[in-house]
C-alpha cells in the first residue's frame, strides 16, 4: 500500500470538486474492495475522498414512493440495510437474495450500494502485480487466457480480457431493470439503465463501466416489478457461502395461470457484466411454464458461450441454473440463499 | 483419589480459555515491546533463474526504512541447520515461485510494506520444472529409504489371476495448512543471545534449528511459545521467515517483529503436494481381499525431497496376502511440500477407502461388511500383534448412531425435490506414539493447600495440552486442577517432544505423569511415617508440613511398546445432499467413531475430532491450491480464492469415541487423536456422493463442475 492521503467530503458536489483536483484521488465508500486492491499494489491512488459522511438524505438512505415509482437505494447505504429493508424484502426479493448470496456479513455490513456497483474483478491475474493484465496495466496481455481460467467468462469476452464482473447485486439489479444515477461535476444528473453501466471488455479492458471519473453514483432507482412473487436467485459456488459465483442467475417470471407473459433472466459469472439472457427470455414469453421450455430456453442462451480451456463445464452449468432458478420462481418457493 | 475427583476423562474446559475469549493469551507477535522495528518480506516473481540485478536504492530512501536486506547483504548463515524450504537469502538464485528474495525493515509496518514495493529486480531467467502433469510421467523413485517399494506375496501377478479385479486412479491437489495464526515472529537480541517469539510446534526443534542456522549454540537461542493459532504441520519444522526475523534484528540493533501475509504464507511455509494415486484391488468373488497395489506419484521441491506416506493406511487396513506399495517422485521449481494435517493418511484413505466401496459396488456387497470380512488379526506390514484395535466396532457402533439401514443401496434412488441424498462410510488410522520428554513438578505448601507447577517444553496449537497436562497433574498429585499451573511452550523449559504426528498428548501427558509417580516416590521416601494406602503427594506435603519440593523426570516409551503396532483407528460416516441441477454439496450430518486409547478430556478432544473433520469436508469439496504450470505461481493466493469450509458448509457434527483401554504404547494408554480426525474424511463424503448421484469422483475437491 502506497502512502495517501484522507479527505473527507461534505457533499456530493465538493466530493467531486476534490475529485477534479486531483487526478489520482478515488472516492472511498465501504473501502471493501479498494482497501484490498491498494494493499496489494494493484490500485494506487494518492487521494481518497471519503464519501460515507454525507449525511445527505438520499446519499445514503432508502426511499420509496412518488419520484422514483418503486425504489431508489442511496449510494453510500449498507448493502445489509437494503437486503433487509421489509419492503424491499417484500417486493424485490431477487435483490434481497443476491446481495445476501455475496460476501458475508461483515464485508456487506461496510460495503456501500454504490461501492458494490463498481467492484472489480476477481481474475487473480488482475490481483498479482507480477502477472500481465490488460485490465490492470494496459498492453501488457492477459495471463488468463491461455491460464488458469475456470472462474472467467463465457460470454462477450474479448482477446484482451476474459475476466468476469462479480457483483451477486448487480445481477439482480439486471433482471431487474435497475438505473443508475449519477451526478455530474456541473452538478447535471444522468441516468444509466444498468445494462449500459457496464461494459464488455473489447479493447479497453480497464475500464469497467461506463461511469465517467468526474461523476458519482447518487442511487440506484429500481421500477417496481410483476414478479415478486415468482423470483429466484441461484448462485453456483465452491463453497456454500463466502465465494465468488461459478454462475448465477437472477430470474422472474411475470405469469397469467400457467403462461409467460414475460421473463426475466439474468447471468453473472459468465461474462464481464451482468449477462442479460435476452433470448431465453424472448423464447419464454407467451410460453407455457414447464421444465421442457425452461431448458429449451436456456439451451438456446447457452448456444453463443464461447468457453475457454477451463470453464467448459460453465455451459451445462449455466443452462441447469437458469432451469433451476426457473422452476424455483415458478415454485415461488424461496430460493437458496 | 477417589473416582470422582478425578479430572482426567471429565469434559474440563480449557484452563486458558478466558484468556483466549478475552485476547489475553499472548500469540507470538502480541508481545508488546519496547523500540520495535517491522520487518516484511519480499519474494521471486519467477521460480527459475538467478537474479542479475537488485535494485533497493528507493525502497532505502523511502520514509521511516532502516535496512534492506538481500542476498547481497545479509550475513552468511548455515544453509544446512535444519531450516525447510531454503530461500534464507544466500544466494542470488531462484529455485521456487515466490522465495523470499529481500526484507525491508522500517519503522512501521505500513512503511516496510510500501518500501517493498519500490523494489525492482531484474532475473535471468531458466526454464522451470513447473507443469507436475508434464513432469509426473517422468517421475523417480524417492532417494528417501522409509518409503521405499513394500512388496508382500506376489501382487500383480496375483491380481491378475483375481476373480474381481478393480483398477482406479485417485488424484489430490496441493492444499495448504492456512491456520489462522499466519507465521510471524518476533526477535529481540540480548547481547549474543536471541529471543524469538514464535509460533511452533516443536519448541526444542525450532531452537536447534534456529540455533544452526545462525552458527549459535542452542542455549543462545530461546523460543517462547506459549500460545499458538494452529499449525496443522506448518509449524512443525521452521522456516526462513523465523531466521530472517532475527537477522533483521540484528541488522538494525533493534527487536523485529515479521508477519507473513496471508498471500506470502501459499509460498513461504510448506504445503501438501499434489499426488495421483493408482489402486488395485483384486477380491473373491465373497469379497476376501487377494491382492493391492497401491503406486502413488507425487512432486517435491527441485533441492529438497518430502512425500507425504500415501501408501500408509494401505499398509495395516485390511488383510490381504499379496501387496506392493510404492512411490514415485517429481523434483519441481515449487515450495518444499511438508507434513500437513494426517500426512499421507488422509490422502491415501481417499484413494483406498474410495476403491473399497467401488469394490463393494462391484460385488453387491455392504461397505462395511467388505472391510469387516478384510479385517486382519496382526498387522499385515510387520506381522506384530495389534496393541488394540477397534475397527469393527467403530463400523458396528457408528453403523447403528448414524442410521446406515436407513442407506439406499441403489446409488441415485433417494430424491428429496433437487437433491439427492446418499450416505457414505470410510475408515481411517493414524499411529500411536510416545516420544521422549521430560518434565519438572515444582509443589509449594500455602496453608492447607498444595500447589502446583508444571513445567515442560511442550506446545499447545490450540488443542488443549494446557489442560490435558493439568487435569493430568492434579489426579497424579492429589490436588484440585486449579492449584496447577501450566508452563509450556519455552525452550528454557524441560525438553519435550512435538506436538507433531499425534504423539504430544501421549508425550507430555505420560511425562508429567511420571514426574507425579517420582515426587510422591520421593517424599514418601522422606516420610518415616506408615502408610497402609499409598498417599498422595498432597498428603505427604500436607503431613509431613514440606513448604517446597521440585523433582524433574525424563519419561520415555515402554520399551514393549516395540513389540507391537500400535494404531488408533476410526470410521467415518457421512450424509450428503447433492443438488441434481446445480451441483452443489452439502454435508448434512457427518459421525466419526474413533478408537484412540484413553481419551484425557472428552470435550477438547471432541473438538479436535471435528476440526480434522472439519479440514476432511474441505478437502473433499473445496480446498485446492492451483498451480500456474507456465510459471509456477498459484492462481489461488488468497482466503477468497482458497476454499476452506465456510458455517453453511458443514452440517450436523457428531464424534464418538469407543471405550478401550491400551497400556502397551504408553503407561496412560493414551493413542493420540490430532491425525486421524481427518483421515478417512474424504473418502467417506466422496463415497456418499457416489451413493447419492451415481457418479464416482476421483479427483478432489468434489466441486459442482464435476457433478454436472
Amino acid at each position: 500500500m502506497r502512502p495517501f492521503k484522507y479527505t473527507g467530503a461534505n457533499s456530493p458536489s465538493d466530493a467531486l470538486k476534490l475529485l477534479i483536483k486531483n487526478p489520482n484521488a478515488r472516492f472511498l465508500a465501504g473501502g471493501t474492495n479498494l482497501i484490498d486492491l491498494m494493499k496489494e499494489d494493484v490500485e494506487r491512488p494518492d487521494e481518497l475522498i471519503d464519501l460515507t459522511r454525507l449525511d445527505s438524505t438520499s446519499f445514503s438512505k432508502i426511499s420509496f414512493g412518488v419520484n422514483t415509482a418503486g425504489v431508489s437505494l442511496g449510494a453510500t447505504g449498507k448493502n445489509t440495510d437494503a437486503a433487509h429493508h421489509p419492503e424491499i424484502r417484500q417486493n424485490f426479493p431477487i435483490l434481497t437474495k443476491a446481495i445476501l448470496a455475496g460476501a458475508s456479513a461483515q464485508i456487506r455490513n461496510m460495503a456501500t450500494n454504490g461501492g458494490n456497483l463498481l467492484q472489480r474483478t476477481r481474475c487473480s491475474y488482475f490481483y498479482d502485480t507480477a502477472m500481465a493484465c490488460n485490465k490492470r496495466s494496459p498492453g501488457s496481455g492477459c495471463a488468463a487466457m491461455e491460464g488458469i481460467n475456470r472462474m472467467h467468462a463465457i460470454f462477450g469476452w474479448s482477446e484482451n480480457c476474459v475476466a468476469v464482473y462479480p457483483s451477486d447485486m448487480a445481477v439482480a439489479l439486471s433482471a431487474l431493470d435497475a438505473r443508475i444515477k449519477v451526478m455530474q461535476a456541473d452538478g447535471n444528473v444522468r441516468s444509466i439503465p444498468i445494462h449500459d453501466f457496464h461494459r464488455l471488455p473489447g479493447d479497453h479492458p480497464e475500464k469497467d463501466n461506463n461511469l465517467n471519473r468526474t461523476e458519482l453514483i447518487t442511487s440506484i432507482e429500481i421500477p417496481t416489478n410483476k414478479f415478486a412473487a415468482h423470483s429466484a436467485y441461484v448462485k453456483v459456488r465452491d463453497r456454500n457461502s463466502y465465494a465468488f459465483a461459478l454462475v448465477s442467475v437472477a430470474a422472474g417470471l411475470v405469469l397469467e395461470g400457467n403462461k409467460i407473459l414475460s421473463a426475466h433472466i439474468a447471468m453473472g459469472g459468465v461474462a464481464h457484466k451482468p449477462w442479460r439472457a435476452l433470448k431465453a427470455e424472448a423464447l419464454l414469453k407467451g410460453k407455457i411454464a414447464s421444465t421442457a421450455n425452461f431448458t429449451a430456453a436456456a439451451q438456446a442462451e447457452m448456444t453463443e458461450a464461447k468457453p475457454l480451456s477451463h470453464n467448459k463445464f460453465k455451459v451445462a452449468l449455466g443452462r441447469n441454473t437458469i432451469v433451476s432458478a426457473l422452476e424455483i420462481a415458478l415454485r415461488g418457493a424461496e430460493s437458496p440463499i | 483419589m477417589e473416582e470422582k475427583n478425578k479430572s482426567i476423562g471429565k469434559a474440563v474446559n480449557r484452563i486458558d480459555g478466558i484468556l483466549k475469549i478475552t485476547g489475553k493469551a499472548t500469540y507470538a507477535t502480541d508481545y508488546p515491546i519496547k523500540n520495535m522495528a517491522f520487518a516484511v518480506i519480499f519474494k521471486s516473481t519467477i521460480a527459475s533463474g538467478t537474479i542479475v540485478n537488485l535494485d533497493t536504492t528507493s525502497a532505502e530512501q523511502a520514509n521511516g526504512v532502516l535496512a534492506v536486506i538481500t542476498h547481497k547483504n545479509a550475513p552468511r548463515l548455515n544453509e544446512k541447520g535444519g531450516i525447510r524450504g531454503g530461500a534464507l537469502l544466500q544466494s542470488p538464485e531462484i529455485l521456487f515461485y515466490g522465495q523470499h528474495i529481500g526484507v525491508v525493515v522500517a519503522e512501521t509496518f505500513e512503511q516496510a510494506r510500501h518500501a517493498a514495493h519500490l523494489i525492482k529486480v531484474d532475473y535471468q531467467k531458466k526454464e522451470g520444472k513447473t507443469d507436475f502433469e508434464k513432469l509426473a510421467t517422468s517421475a523417480g523413485a524417492p532417494r528417501g529409504k522409509e518409503l521405499a517399494d513394500l512388496i508382500r506375496g506376489d501382487a500383480l501377478g496375483m491380481l491378475d489371476t483375481s476373480a474381481v479385479k478393480l483398477e482406479e486412479v485417485y488424484e489430490t491437489p496441493i492444499e495448504h495448512h492456512h491456520p489462522m495464526e499466519p507465521h510471524s515472529t518476533i526477535a529481540v537480541w540480548e547481547g549474543d543471545k536471541v529471543v524469538l517469539y514464535n509460533g511452533s510446534q516443536i519448541i526444542n526443534g525450532a531452537q536447534a534449528a534456529a540455533a544452526e542456522t545462525l552458527n549459535l549454540k542452542p542455549e543462545q537461542v530461546r523460543i517462547v511459545s506459549p500460545f499458538i493459532g494452529g499449525g496443522f504441520g506448518s509449524k512443525g519444522g521452521q522456516w526462513a521467515n523465523l531466521i530472517l526475523t532475527a537477522v533483521a534484528a540484528k541488522v538494525v540493533s533493534r527487536p523485529v517483529k515479521l508477519a507473513l501475509t496471508r498471500q506470502q504464507m501459499f509460498n513461504s511455509v510448506g504445503l501438501r503436494q499434489q499426488n495421483i494415486q493408482r489402486i488395485s484391488l483384486g477380491a473373491s468373488k465373497d469379497g476376501k481381499l487377494i491382492s493391492l497395489v497401491h503406486e502413488t506419484t507425487t512432486q517435491t521441491a527441485i533441492d529438497s525431497e518430502f512425500l507425504e506416506p500415501c501408501g500408509d493406511c494401505s499398509k495395516v487396513m485390511y488383510e490381504v496376502p499379496n501387496a506392493l506399495i510404492s512411490y514415485k517422485v517429481a523434483p519441481m521449481h515449487m515450495m518444499l511440500p511438508t507434513y500437513t494435517r494426517g500426512p499421507g493418511k488422509s490422502t491415501g484413505s481417499f484413494a483406498l477407502e474410495s476403491a473399497m466401496d467401488e469394490l463393494a459396488y462391484k460385488l453387491q456387497m455392504d461397505p462395511i461388511e467388505l472391510r469387516i470380512k478384510n479385517e486382519p488379526q496382526k498387522d499385515p506390514s510387520n506381522g506384530k500383534p495389534w496393541s488394540s484395535r477397534k475397527t469393527v466396532e467403530c463400523l458396528r457402533e457408528g453403523a447403528k448412531a448414524f442410521g446406515w439401514a436407513n442407506r439406499k443401496v441403489v446409488p441415485g434412488s433417494n430424491r428429496v425435490g433437487d437433491d439427492l441424498i446418499g450416505y457414505g462410510v470410510a475408515c481411517g488410522t493414524y499411529p500411536a506414539r510416545q516420544r521422549d520428554s521430560s518434565a519438572v513438578i515444582k509443589l509449594t505448601k500455602s496453608g492447607e493447600n498444595v500447589f502446583a507447577i508444571v513445567e515442560i517444553a511442550a506446545s499447545d496449537l490450540g488443542t488443549g495440552t494446557n489442560t490435558i497436562l493439568a487435569q493430568t497433574a492434579a489426579d497424579g498429585l492429589g490436588i484440585p486442577l486449579v492449584h496447577v499451573t501450566v508452563k509450556l511452550g519455552d525452550s528454557d523449559l524441560p525438553p519435550a517432544a512435538g506436538s507433531v504426528g499425534s504423539v504430544g498428548a501421549a508425550s507430555f501427558a505420560n511425562a508429567v505423569n511420571d514426574a507425579c509417580t517420582k515426587i510422591t516416590d520421593e517424599l514418601l521416601a522422606r516420610s518415616a511415617k506408615q502408610f497402609f494406602i499409598r498417599p498422595t503427594a498432597y498428603q505427604l506435603i500436607v503431613s509431613e508440613n514440606i513448604k517446597n519440593y521440585q523433582t524433574r523426570v525424563d519419561a520415555k516409551a515402554p520399551k514393549e511398546a516395540e513389540q507391537y503396532s500400535a494404531h488408533s483407528f476410526n470410521a467415518n460416516f457421512a450424509e450428503v445432499r447433492v443438488n441434481a441441477l446445480t451441483g452443489m454439496v452439502k454435508v448434512t450430518r457427518f459421525l466419526a467413531v474413533t478408537g484412540a486409547g484413553k481419551i484425557l478430556n472428552p470435550k477438547t478432544a471432541r473438538s479436535q475430532i471435528i476440526g480434522g473433520n472439519v479440514w476432511g469436508i474441505g478437502m473433499a469439496l473445496s480446498e485446492e491450491s492451483v498451480m500456474d504450470p507456465r510459471w509456477g505461481n498459484f492462481a489461488t493466493r488468497s482466503f477468497g480464492d482458497y476454499h476452506v469450509p465456510a458455517n453453511l458448509d458443514v452440517g450436523k457434527l457428531d464424534a464418538i469415541f469407543i471405550n478401550e483401554e491400551d497400556k502397551i504404547p504408553n503407561k496412560m494408554g493414551v493413542k493420540g487423536i490430532g491425525e486421524v480426525g481427518i483421515v478417512g474424511v474424504a473418502a467417506a463424503i466422496a463415497n456418499a456422493i457416489f451413493n447419492a448421484t451415481g457418479k464416482r469422483i476421483r479427483k478432489l475437491p468434489i466441486t459442482p463442475d464435476k457433478l454436472i
